[in-house]
C-alpha cells in the first residue's frame, strides 16, 4: 500500500496539532499543576512513531518541520532534535522488521530503547557545544524520569498516531504517490 | 525494483541534506541569546496565548480557593498584617533618614549617579519543553518595552535575563540554566564567584579558591560585573561546600533565593544608566 500525497498533508497536518498541543501540556499545564522538574517530550515519541510505521523519502523533511514547530516552544532549537531524529530514523528503518508495536509492553520498550539512543545523542552534542563533558551524566541521568513516564504513555500516543496516519498493520511500502 | 532502488537513493539524498543542515544549525546555535526567525515569532504569538490560557485558569482556580475557600484564619492574619505594616512604616523613616544622608556625602564628595530605569510586571505563562532547559515565557514583550538581555527580578531575587523577544512574548534563561553564567559576590567576605545552573533546580558556585573563608549560609549577590544585572540583587544561599582533593577551587553548592517552583509574576528591569563620575 503507498500513501497518497493529500493523505500524506491531511496526516501531518493533524501531527502538527497533537504535537502544539503535547507541546503546550508539557510547557504550561504540567508546570501549572506542579510537575516543574521533568519535562516529556512528547516530539520524540511522534518522531518516533513516524520513523518506524512511515516509509517516505521526504521523512527527514517532516521531522525538520516538526523541529521547528518544537523551537517555539525551547530554546534547544531545531538542529539538535532533527540530527537526533534522523539517527533514530536510520536505526528504525534497520529494525523495522523487530519493531511491529503490536502489544503496549513492546511499544514502550521501543519507545525507551529510542528515547535513550536519542537523549544521549542530544546529551553528546550539548557537552561538545558547551566544551565540557562534566554534565554528561547529570544530563543524560536528568531524562530517565521523564523517559520512563514517556515510555508508559507512548501507547496512546502511538495509538493517537495510528489514527492520525491510519496506517494498516504491516506498515506502508517504499515510496509516496505525488 | 527500479522505483525501490530509486527511492532508496532519494532517501539517502534527503537524510544527508537534512544532516548537513542540522549541522550547520547546531554550529550556529547560540544558547545565551538568539534572535527569533519570523517562523518563530509567529509560532510563539500564534501558540503562546494558549499557554496564558492555561496559566489564566490556573491562576483563577488558585486565587477562587485562597479567596473563598481558605479563609478560616484571615482576620488573625489581618492583626498580624497591621502589625508588621506599623513596624515597616517605622522602618521606613529610618531608611529614608539614611537615604537624605547618602545624598548629602554624595554631594559632598561631588558625585552624582543618576540610575533610570523601567520596570514591567510579567506574568509567567509556561517552562521550556525540553528538559535541559530552565527557560521561562512571559506574557511580555517587545510592545510592553522589553528588550534582549534585560535582568528579570522578583522580590525574592535574581531569575534570569531575556533571551529572546517578540512583540508580545519573551522568553528568560534563568539562572537555572547551566548556560546562564552571573558574576556574584559573597556579601560577607566579598569573595568573587561565578553562579552557573545544575540540574535539581540548584546551583554552583565556581572559581572559589580554596583559601577563601566561606561558609554554609552566606548569602550571594549580582557583582555588577558584565553589564547584564545590576550589582547588589540577591542570588543564593551557599548550602554546602566541598574541599576536593586535587584543584585551587572549593565545589560549592548554591540554593536560590527564588523560589521557582512558586513563580507567577516577575520584574523585567529595562536599564538606562547615566553615570557621571567626577572624583
Amino acid at each position: 500500500m503507498r500513501m497518497k500525497f493529500s493523505h500524506l498533508v491531511t496526516s501531518f497536518s493533524l501531527t502538527l496539532v497533537l504535537m502544539i498541543i503535547f507541546e503546550v501540556i508539557t510547557s504550561s499545564l504540567l508546570p501549572a499543576i506542579g510537575w516543574f522538574e521533568y519535562r516529556l517530550a512528547f516530539n520524540v515519541l511522534v518522531i518516533l512513531f513516524m520513523a518506524i510505521r512511515l516509509n517516505a523519502p521526504i521523512l527527514p523533511w517532516l521531522i525538520l518541520a516538526l523541529q521547528l514547530v518544537h523551537s517555539a516552544f525551547s530554546i534547544e532549537g531545531w538542529a539538535l532534535g532533527t540530527l537526533a531524529g534522523i539517527l533514530v530514523m536510520i536505526l528504525a528503518n534497520y529494525l523495522k522488521e523487530l519493531l511491529q508495536l503490536t502489544s503496549p509492553i513492546i511499544a514502550m520498550l521501543t519507545a525507551l530503547l529510542f528515547q535513550i539512543i536519542w537523549f544521549t545523542t542530544v546529551a553528546v552534542i550539548l557537552c561538545l557545544k558547551i566544551s565540557s563533558f562534566e554534565q554528561f551524566g547529570t544530563i543524560l541521568w536528568s531524562f530517565i524520569p521523564g523517559s520512563i513516564v514517556l515510555a508508559v504513555l507512548s501507547p496512546i500516543v502511538f495509538s493517537l498516531m495510528n489514527l492520525i496516519w491510519r496506517v494498516p498493520a504491516e506498515g506502508f511500502s517504499p515510496g509516496v504517490e505525488i | 525494483m527500479r522505483l525501490i532502488n530509486e527511492t532508496s537513493k532519494a532517501k539517502i539524498v534527503n537524510n544527508l541534506i537534512v544532516a548537513v543542515l542540522a549541522i550547520y544549525g547546531i554550529s550556529q546555535k547560540k544558547f545565551t541569546l538568539e534572535e527569533p526567525t519570523l517562523f518563530q515569532r509567529v509560532v510563539m504569538e500564534v501558540i503562546s496565548p494558549m499557554q496564558k490560557g492555561i496559566s489564566d485558569s490556573h491562576k483563577s482556580l488558585s486565587s477562587l480557593w485562597e479567596n473563598y475557600i481558605s479563609i478560616v484564619d484571615t482576620s488573625k492574619d489581618n492583626v498580624m498584617l497591621k502589625k508588621k505594616i506599623s513596624r515597616l512604616e517605622s522602618d521606613l523613616f529610618g531608611m529614608e533618614e539614611i537615604r537624605q544622608e547618602n545624598l548629602r556625602l554624595k554631594r559632598l564628595l561631588n558625585y552624582s549617579t543618576e540610575v533610570s530605569e523601567q520596570r514591567v510586571l510579567a506574568q509567567v505563562v509556561g517552562w521550556d519543553s525540553a528538559n535541559e532547559f530552565k527557560v521561562i515565557r512571559l506574557n511580555k514583550g517587545k510592545a510592553d518595552g522589553i528588550m534582549v538581555m534585560s535582568p528579570v527580578i522578583t522580590d525574592q531575587g535574581l531569575v534570569g535575563y531575556i533571551y529572546r523577544v517578540t512583540e508580545n512574548y519573551s522568553d528568560v534563561l534563568t539562572i537555572l540554566d547551566q548556560n546562564n553564567r552571573v558574576d556574584v559576590l559573597v556579601e560577607r567576605t566579598r569573595t568573587h564567584g561565578i553562579v552557573e545552573g545544575v540540574h535539581n533546580f540548584k546551583c554552583a558556585l565556581k572559581y572559589v579558591m580554596r583559601n577563601e573563608l566561606i561558609e554554609v549560609g552566606d548569602k550571594l549577590i549580582t557583582a555588577g560585573v558584565g553589564g547584564v544585572y545590576p550589582k547588589g540583587i540577591k542570588v543564593g544561599m551557599i548550602t554546602n561546600i566541598e574541599k576536593e582533593n586535587t584543584g585551587m577551587t572549593l565545589a560549592v553548592e548554591v540554593a536560590p533565593s527564588v523560589d521557582f517552583d512558586k513563580l507567577e509574576e516577575v520584574l523585567v528591569i529595562n536599564p538606562q544608566y547615566s553615570v557621571q563620575a567626577a572624583l
